[in-house]
């Protein structure tokens, strides 16, 4: 599995204008959220995709997906690529990528029971209807821990995991081969969580599926994915296996990063060194020359705030975007 | 040290369409001066609901506080009048919320909300309301208070509006600062630094803490004792490091196994725990964890345990004894 790749972006680039003005909106500004990323996903694996809020990871998920077409920048599925595809020749390639949300109570629709919801993917991309579809239906609630016979339910009846997992269910009706999860187990309870990621991993097996889990508890990252990517403001700082991203991590924020993870036990978090970064992260309109991470890294040099610093390989298969690493 | 705060068989309903909630269903505990508690547990356990308690701010209808006692300072909080009430909020125990951007007020500058407090409370004037609310500002970490002190909340990043709303929980050193999910809403990085903050300044300021998380890490780093809920009651208790080491409830224990470790070499597979959150307005009559609980008798169906004690100030609601 390991070279060969399902999903790749390259230069991926995401600007959002900044406009003023009500009658004649002239742009101002723009805000970088994606800022020239490569990144490949290779088929089976899971590619944990790591930041905090803003940086830039669920606006690039959507570009793999063309939710948001990219202001720059390829995307190639299978060798084609999406960003050259109209909507018309997008449709039949969408059946290959779904995307399971964060949030389970905003992502259903209200009005649609939950046998609608599971079967609308079905009813748009292929021919199956009536007896045939409702088994279909009836079969994948059961592949995603439900009974079958909720499938006359609506959205409100069911409890946050529930939903979570008829989200699941919606994602892989039309057999999908690669699957964004945008913090699909954030908004859950905790004793809910391993539920959805035994549930995750499961299916991936099962299915041969290809995740990109975006979230940001490190913790969660480590457990569910084999290669993890650090983001910042816009940008991959570092990229690596799962274990050498834990045990070695280069770049100053992925180990700030690590640090701040709070552990279940006392006697850990005793003894446990801490690295608090100062300040907070800029804002992505105006970013500081140089290295995005410069204002709050502790071990910067002039160089860092004249030149960004590009991904460059120290290990194998690691990667880190760091003048100093 | 001691005694600051004793909750006494606390209830509080709330009244809905489909039925009465009984959100907080007799929990007690004591909190001595300058102490830290934790109260853990999931969305909907009546963690929130039982720190809103304590200073009546259960909005009613719907909600009701049913029974039970709040003696803080020697005062029952449930049985004095809406000026004396008045007159602990804010002053005597304060209250940080989980999202700052609905707590504040949009349409005031930060220098006039923080301020309201030390004007009612402590009696400044004008000019020593601004140069309080600056040193104030100064405390919790702001960088440039002279120039942010006539900003408005939505000209401050989530991080900074938490620190915002710190400065304004302290601002007339109280002596319990209820914190309900003060860092659910920020990233870990701030996250980290927020905690830091809080915990130095208390310290500082001998200001004992409840804080109020469903993170057990977070609880972990920050808390001498803890108190674990569900479905409206405690189910254990008891300093923190013994529960974290010698958990003695079926939840405790499937809690803590249930969340990855960064600090432990990674295991194959997670172990949940069974089933859903209880719905709070059909709860089996036995133990609420009973559907759910991997070790339960017959016996937990229909006997309802109450908290008993395992160890040195460990108390847990079971009954069965796993520590044997």
């Amino acid at each position: 599995m390991l070279n060969d790749i399902l999903i790749e972006a390259k230069k991926i680039a995401m600007y959002f204008p900044l406009t003023k003005g009500i009658i004649r909106q002239r742009k101002i500004a723009e805000i970088k959220a994606v800022d020239g990323v490569d990144l490949a996903i290779r088929r089976g694996e899971t590619l944990g995709l790591v930041g905090e809020s803003g940086c830039g990871k669920t606006t690039l998920g959507r570009c793999f997906l063309q939710l948001l077409r990219p202001t720059s920048g390829e995307v190639f599925f299978e060798k084609v690529d999406l960003c050259r595809l109209g909507d018309n020749q997008l449709r039949p390639v969408r059946q290959g990528m779904q995307i399971i949300f964060q949030d389970p109570f905003d992502s259903l629709d209200p009005r649609m029971t939950a046998e609608e919801i599971v079967a609308e993917p079905l009813r748009v991309h292929t021919k199956m209807r009536g007896r045939e579809l409702k088994d279909k239906v009836a079969d994948l609630l059961g592949i995603v821990g439900l009974n079958p016979s909720m499938a006359e339910r609506y959205p409100h009846e069911f409890s946050g995991g529930q939903r979570q997992r008829l989200g699941i269910a919606r994602a892989l009706s039309i057999r999908p081969k690669f699957i964004v999860c945008d913090e699909p187990i954030s908004a859950l309870d905790v004793s809910i969580q391993a539920q959805i990621i035994n549930l995750l991993e499961d299916l991936q097996g099962e299915f041969n599926l290809t995740y990109l889990f975006i979230a940001h508890d490190l913790s969660v990252v480590r457990h569910i994915s084999h290669r993890v990517a650090v983001m910042y403001l816009g940008k991959i700082v570092e990229i690596a296996n799962r274990d050498d991203l834990y045990q070695f991590a280069q770049h100053p924020y992925t180990k700030a990063l690590l640090s701040a993870v709070p552990i279940p036990d006392p006697a850990v978090e005793a003894s446990r060194e801490r690295i608090i970064l100062g300040g907070e992260p800029p804002s992505p309109m105006a970013l500081p020359s140089g290295c995005n991470f410069n204002p709050r890294c502790s071990v910067g040099i002039d160089l860092c705030q004249q030149e960004v610093p590009p991904l460059h390989q120290v290990g194998r298969d690691h990667w880190v975007a760091c003048h100093r690493a | 040290m001691n005694s600051l705060l004793r909750v006494e068989d606390l209830k509080t309903c709330f009244y809905t369409d489909a039925g009465m909630v009984k959100a907080v269903d007799g929990i007690s505990y004591d909190l001595q001066e300058g102490e830290t508690m934790g109260l853990v547990g999931e969305s909907g356990c009546g963690k929130s609901v039982s720190a809103l308690s304590i200073l009546r701010l259960i909005p009613y209808p719907p909600g009701k506080i049913t029974g039970g006692k709040v003696v803080f300072e020697g005062k029952d909080l449930l049985n004095i009048s809406e000026e004396e009430i008045r007159d602990v909020r804010g002053n005597r125990i304060a209250m940080i919320f989980q999202e700052p951007m609905t707590s504040l007020n949009p349409v005031l500058t930060i220098g006039l909300q923080i301020g309201e407090a030390l004007e009612i409370h402590r009696g400044l004037n004008k000019k020593e309301t601004r140069d309080e609310v600056l040193r104030l500002l100064r405390m919790v970490g702001i960088p440039d208070p002279e120039r942010r002190i006539d900003d408005y909340p939505h000209q401050f990043s989530g991080g900074m509006r938490q620190r915002v709303m710190i400065a304004m929980a302290l601002s007339c050193s109280p002596k319990l600062l209820i914190a309900d999910e003060p860092t659910t809403a920020v990233d870990v990085t701030i996250q980290a630094q927020l905690l830091e903050t809080i915990k130095d300044l208390t310290s500082r300021l001998g200001t004992a803490v409840i804080l109020i998380t469903h993170n057990l890490g977070v609880v972990a780093r920050h808390v001498n004792r803890m108190a674990v809920m569900y479905a409206g009651r405690i189910i254990e208790s008891g300093p923190a490091t013994e529960v974290y080491e010698h958990p003695r409830h079926p939840y405790t224990v499937g809690l803590l196994a249930s969340v990855p470790r960064l600090d432990k070499p990674r295991v194959g597979r997670l172990v949940p725990i069974d089933g859903q959150p209880p719905d709070l307005i059909r709860l089996p009559p036995g133990c609420s964890f009973f559907p759910r609980c991997s070790h339960r008798m017959q016996q937990c169906s229909m006997e309802r345990p109450e908290l008993r004690i395992v160890g040195a100030g460990h108390l847990a609601a079971c009954l069965k004894d796993l520590g044997s």
